[in-house]
């Protein structure tokens, strides 16, 4: 097991530096999509100083607790960006042109395949406006340093991550049957969007939706309650950790299944 | 050493298409109905290969070559039967399999586009985990056979279709499979790189004793390196036997023309042509062409009794050729 | 003039209907963007909501909450209804290589685009913008108690309408020329889409930044995409000011037009040169 995993991340370095290698005449393509996440990011947070102008507090948060909200909401994401930018292909065109028969001739992990191809810097706009915010957080006294803090940080933002991935890989998958299916990955991708406002805005369906069948509410606004107002621990990180394993055990079944149905092209 | 290698047994596939419809009532129509289609692509297909072997695998398009070599190399599941690939059912053992075979697709490629040639290889010899020594002896021998180390430090993006596809033999070959499937492999390229890529894949088949399957559409590849050659038309498999047989069996037509000092004219030809009922006899610019069955004569008959009738300056025989044999059963299939 | 606008509708048709076409033909998509446009139009009617909860007065920036709930979802079909992927496709069609391919057909690049345009744009305002709007009229009326908008101001709004795609697909083209300079078109976009979110009052309207960058964006092209058709819409301009507004939204897309047409200049004599 050791070994196996000893060779995985070996195999990742190297795909990673082929990866590196071959982009490197871009460097230009590299700022445009650094920058373009970061405005994009950027003018969300405009959005809600020009609103703070108006309002001193938002369903009970202030501004400095809405920025990390919405800082913490960015960094599952923009993780899962960096690392399985490569799904988008699967969904759009790889199934229907068949070029994913070339996964299928190696002797390697499938998923493994696909996500160590590209490492998408454009991410880093989304990491860049995420940390910046939380660390202002912490600066402003909003959040406190605590070592079980920084402890569950990490685990929330892994299980946030998990959970993008397997949204990504559910729709992905379904392009075993359907070939393209950038447009679901695309709406489904979107409803992240409503995670990075609190919850409790929304109507009761929106809010059954954000935490059952796209459990986005999970990845940033519900544990990031947790550091804001010390709300229960197990309810929040524990429902996270679980969402993310029961969602990625379901998107990852579904992905098996496909290979099954896989069809190649020319036919 | 005579055990199988690959083991078909009424291996079927089938594919469900949705329906167009044209236009833009069509379109509409479309937007509330899904019909569907069925298309079976291989349809009981059953063969066996054993080690070593080199067999051809051919048929028009459409035939259904591609889809069993996928079966083959994992990337479909066969909608009913089963297929063994040294003993393992790959698309249930995709994994172990890919490490067991080497796939070159003439039409792609499974090298890095966008780097030097030489950094798929150290890539690849991580993936399938081919130990130092091997490693080392494997490219040596390439170096030898395919002649790549003239252009290792060059970009792929950058090669000749030629460059490439030699390039793509070695990388299918570093992990020295059991069985090497070529799709194609000499699609495009001149009369010279053709010569190289077979002489090299008849020395891996020697050296390694790979197991070699090839579809193709260029049938002189079959001639230079099958013995045995599989036909398949409209998924269903028509002909399974050894080449010479194939050529024994469907190739009995004979021609021979007759060059002639001086034509006959219409009388003497309809008289020659009553005489000798049993051949036909036609006249070709200068020549006389003579067609017959080689079950029913020999040459030396047909050349013994035209000499007789004309004065011939030159003689040729011309055998029918292997892509007119195809050519007659993609026609009018087995048996005819 | 007359026959010149009817020749070229006649050579150019055939390619806005051809868009509709297609739109029709992939019903799947149709159904997703649908949900897509309307998951994005709710995130922003109930975080105003929120908003409007939260303040201590009944107007923000001038809005009441009924005129903002109008506004939200006004902003937001506009701008799906103008907002077309030319510079896209013209990103696609240089790394395809197309564009060379179209320097030697007998038809105009951009009008063939914004043909194409329009007819999307043409399909998108059946499906489904006018239910929307039929579906505000009804709440203005039921909800908010006002009248129905009078014939004038609709065809105001839909003058309005028609200058604000023209503003959007000049604007788009030019930005499309960025093509021959880098290959990353998509990244382009999204600081494109994210620039434009604000400057044109898709996100907020313009009324909520401070007076003097209110200034600035008077003087720039974007307000003329979604802000002024919404405000027409609305009612919050006199007379005066949705003349002057129109006027301005006619001078941009003149103005936008000339400067297309100065790049593509520069443009084809590089095709030219280098090759497309």
């Amino acid at each position: 097991m050791m070994k196996k995993i000893g060779r995985y991340l070996r195999l990742y370095r190297i795909f990673v530096v082929q990866y590196i290698k071959s982009t490197m005449q871009s460097k230009v393509d590299f700022f445009i999509g650094l920058g373009g996440f970061l405005i994009s990011q950027g003018a969300g947070m405009v959005f809600l100083y020009l609103v703070f102008e108006q309002i001193p507090s938002m369903q009970n948060w202030n501004l400095e607790q809405m920025l990390f909200i919405y800082g913490f909401a960015q960094i599952p994401r923009g993780i899962d960006h960096l690392l399985t930018d490569n799904l988008w292909m699967v969904s759009w065109r790889m199934i229907i042109r068949g070029t994913f028969d070339k996964y299928m001739l190696r002797p390697m992990n499938l998923f493994f395949q696909i996500v160590c191809e590209t490492v998408q810097m454009d991410a880093m706009g989304e990491l860049l406006v995420g940390i910046v915010l939380v660390v202002r957080a912490l600066y402003k006294g909003v959040v406190k340093i605590t070592p079980l803090g920084v402890l569950f940080f990490v685990i929330s933002v892994t299980a946030g991550s998990v959970i993008y991935t397997s949204v990504k890989l559910f729709f992905a998958s379904l392009a075993f049957w359907v070939k393209d299916t950038s447009p679901f990955l695309t709406t489904a991708y979107e409803l992240s969007d409503f995670a990075k406002y609190p919850v409790e805005i929304y109507a009761k369906p929106i809010r059954i939706v954000l935490m059952t069948v796209l459990p986005f509410a999970f990845v940033a606004y519900i544990p990031a309650t947790y550091f804001l107002i010390d709300a229960n621990l197990w309810r929040t990180i524990g429902a996270e950790c679980g969402i993310a394993l029961v969602f990625w055990f379901i998107s990852y079944s579904l992905f098996q299944k496909g290979l099954t149905v896989y069809e190649s092209a020319g036919n | 050493m005579s055990e199988n290698v690959i083991e078909l047994s009424n291996v079927k596939k089938e594919f469900v298409t949705t329906k167009h419809y044209p236009g833009f009532k069509g379109a509409l129509k479309g937007l509330f109905s899904r019909e569907t289609e069925c298309k079976t692509a291989v349809d009981n297909v059953s063969f066996e290969i054993k080690r070593g072997e080199m067999v051809g695998y051919i048929g028009s398009n459409g035939a259904g070559k591609s889809t069993t070599i996928k079966i083959m190399s994992g990337i479909l599941t066969p909608t009913a039967g089963t297929c063994l690939v040294n003993g393992i059912e790959p698309y249930y053992n995709r994994k172990i399999n890919a490490g067991n075979i080497g796939v070159v697709f003439g039409q792609r490629t499974q090298l890095w586009w966008d780097l030097p040639l030489s950094e798929t290889y150290t890539v690849l010899k991580e993936i399938y985990e081919v130990s130092d020594a091997d490693y080392q002896e494997r490219m040596a021998f390439f170096r030898e056979v395919l002649d790549i180390d003239s252009f290792i430090h060059s970009t792929v993006r950058t090669l000749s279709l030629g460059q490439r596809m030699r390039a793509d033999l070695a990388a299918a070959l570093l992990h020295n499979p059991k069985v090497l499937y070529l799709d194609e492999p000499t699609i495009g390229l001149d009369i010279v790189v053709k010569d190289r890529i077979r002489q090299a894949i008849r020395e891996i088949n020697e050296k390694y004793e790979t197991t070699v399957i090839l579809t193709t559409h260029d049938l002189s590849d079959i001639e230079e390196l099958c013995q045995r050659i599989i036909i398949i038309d409209a998924g269903k498999k028509i002909y399974d036997g050894t080449l010479t047989d194939l050529k024994n069996d469907y190739g009995r037509n004979c021609s021979i023309s007759f060059e002639l000092k001086e034509l006959p004219d219409q009388a003497k030809l309809s008289n020659l042509q009553q005489t000798y009922e049993k051949f036909a006899i036609e006249l070709q610019d200068k020549s006389l062409i003579v067609n017959f069955d080689k079950n029913d004569f020999t040459v030396a008959d047909i050349i013994g009794a035209m000499m007789a009738h004309v004065n011939v300056t030159d003689v040729k025989i011309q055998e029918t050729e292997l892509t007119d044999i195809v050519k007659g059963i993609y026609r009018n299939g087995v048996g005819k | 003039m007359g026959k010149k606008i009817q020749k070229y509708f006649r050579i150019y048709w055939p390619f806005a209907a051809n868009q509709i076409k297609t739109n029709f033909a992939y019903k799947g998509r149709f159904y997703l963007y649908m949900v897509r446009k309307f998951l994005g139009m709710f995130i922003y009617y109930y975080l105003w909501m929120a908003i409007y909860a939260g303040a201590a007065s009944d107007t923000l920036g001038g809005f009441s909450r009924g005129e903002m709930i109008l506004y939200v979802f006004m902003s937001y079909t506009i701008s799906d209804l103008i907002m077309m992927g030319i510079s896209s496709e013209i990103g696609y069609d240089v790394i395809e290589g197309n564009v060379a391919m179209n320097l030697i057909k007998p038809i105009n690049y951009r009008t063939n685009l914004m043909f194409n345009a329009f007819g999307v744009m043409v399909y998108r305002l059946v499906m489904p913008s006018l239910f929307i709007w039929a579906a505000l009229e009804a709440y203005k009326v039921i909800g908010l108690g006002q009248s129905i908008s009078s014939p004038l101001r609709i065809l105001y709004f839909l003058l309005s309408l028609f200058l604000s795609f023209l503003v959007y697909a000049f604007f788009d083209y030019c930005f499309g020329m960025l093509a021959f300079v880098t290959t990353y078109i998509f990244g382009m976009n999204i600081i494109k889409n994210a620039v434009l979110n604000f400057l044109s009052g898709r996100l907020i309207p313009m009324t909520f930044f401070p007076a003097a960058v209110q200034t600035v964006f008077e003087f720039l092209p974007f307000t003329a995409m979604t802000y002024v058709p919404v405000m027409i819409y609305l009612g919050k301009y006199s007379e005066t000011e949705v003349i002057m507004q129109l006027g301005k939204q006619a001078f941009w897309a003149v103005a936008l037009c000339l400067f297309g047409n100065f790049l593509w200049q520069k443009v084809q004599k590089r095709i030219v040169i280098l090759g497309g």
